[in-house]
């Protein structure tokens, strides 16, 4: 542990020095992007594991040792030498840009999220590619760019399937980002800011979770909706659409568009962990334990996915005009409700 | 020696008068729309030249998040032509 800090520290000095050089933030983007990419593996990973635990089944258990390690790499392979096909019908320019879009709003997310703030020498450095005043916003901004690749997948395709999928997808959106919204608004009312960084700083003795439960109940079904998991996967419901919007999707096409689907899991997990769950600090009233605040972060991410996967595995697919009803009827008054109550409890909170 | 914001500004200029040139030129409705969208993004992308963070990002989150969907959401009640030419 000692020789991390260390070098965490060395690692640190070395970019406060350059701290402007942009080639050091690209190297630093790129090994952020790296470890996020590793994330999406992983879950993906632990999902069908996981999963199959739930279902009594036993999972990958074939490829790489008794445990399936290897597996994706299987499935990676097989789906680059697959056949690329570009439907006849399909909107050509559409068709391709879809993933390439879903994968974009995936990264840019990335670029914000701070894993660790670093005390050297009396200053704090976050250990993030770029550090913004209004970084919450951004993201908020940016996830957003997702309902695009889904409806120019859905449209581009020229299958019936896929666009009811990007239909449903953008009817869903309107109603979810806005919930979305006012839990990031609330959070940002008693953290005073809109820089995650601050916002995980305001929750060093206790997390957001016990300050606004609503909150993060809102935040997290409405999570649920945006990165589209059951039981909010109305736009690639099986037993109705095939495969919904990625349906004329073949071999690394679809497997990108699937990823991007991990990744903004993942970055969304990232996100509910920062500003619900204390982010890089350690249990309320206990503190970190000598443990550094990395690996915290981490773990507690790792539940959150952990509680996606559990939800995936256990509830049933709504309707899509349940969905709707849920967005509009429910969520939005909660969340409102909860804005006035984080804005009361926000002028006590220390 | 120029200065070389000129080199992003003139790429984000061009991105915007094509796109906008191809919001009227394009045959199909759903492309006016996308074109319409990256138009937009790239009116960010000058506010972020201009160092202000807040309006680009508001500038995407109203413009883009939200006009843009309303778009497509009328766009997707429309009929699609069969014969594009």
């Amino acid at each position: 542990m000692g020789l991390f800090i260390t070098i965490m520290d060395y690692l640190v000095i070395f970019f406060s020095t350059w701290e402007f050089a942009p080639w050091v933030r690209g190297i630093l983007g790129g090994l952020v992007i790296g470890a996020v990419f590793g994330g999406a593996l992983v879950m993906v990973y632990l999902e069908r594991k996981f999963l199959g635990d739930i279902q009594s089944r036993i999972g990958p258990n074939r490829v790489g040792g008794r445990f399936g390690v290897l597996q994706l790499i299987a499935d990676a392979i097989k789906l680059f030498t697959k056949e690329d096909i570009i439907p006849a019908k399909a909107d050509k320019w559409l068709f391709i840009g879809a993933p390439i879009v879903a994968l974009t709003s995936g990264f840019l997310m990335v670029a914000v999220i701070p894993f660790d703030l670093l005390m050297i020498k009396g200053s704090e450095y976050a250990v993030a590619v770029s550090r913004m005043d209004i970084s919450i916003l951004y993201l908020e901004a940016v996830s957003g760019l997702s309902i695009f690749a889904i409806f120019m997948a859905g449209w581009g395709s020229g299958s019936k399937y896929s666009l009811l999928a990007g239909f449903r997808n953008v009817a869903k959106m309107i109603g979810y980002e806005v919930p979305l919204g006012i839990a990031i608004i609330s959070v940002a009312v008693m953290a005073h800011s809109l820089d995650i960084v601050e916002i995980v700083k305001a929750q060093s003795t206790w997390w957001f979770i016990i300050a606004q439960p609503l909150g993060f109940v809102v935040f997290f079904i409405a999570l649920l909706a945006d990165v589209g998991r059951i039981p909010f996967d109305q736009t690639e419901a099986e037993e109705e659409l095939i495969a919904g919007w990625a349906t004329e999707y073949s071999g690394m096409r679809w497997g990108l568009a699937f990823f991007a689907e991990y990744l903004h899991a993942v970055v969304g997990s990232f996100i509910i962990t920062l500003i619900f769950l204390g982010g890089w600090n350690g249990l309320p009233l206990i503190g970190n334990l000598y443990i550094p605040g990395i690996f915290w972060l981490i773990a507690k991410t790792i539940m959150v996915i952990m509680l996606f996967i559990w939800v995936r595995g256990a509830l049933p697919r709504y309707r899509i005009d349940q969905v709707i009803d849920i967005g509009w009827k429910v969520l939005i008054p909660l969340a409102l409700l909860n804005l006035v109550w984080s804005t009361i409890i926000g002028l006590m909170w220390a | 020696m120029i200065d070389l914001q000129i080199i992003p500004f003139a790429i984000i200029s061009i991105i915007m008068i094509g796109s906008s040139i191809m919001v009227i030129k394009s045959k199909e409705v759903v492309h006016s729309a996308f074109h319409c969208v990256i138009a937009m993004m790239s009116a960010a992308g000058f506010y972020v030249l201009l160092s202000a963070q807040f309006v680009a990002v508001v500038q995407i989150l109203v413009y883009v998040g939200a006009i843009g969907v309303m778009i497509l959401f009328a766009v997707m009640l429309t009929t699609r032509e069969q014969e594009v030419d």
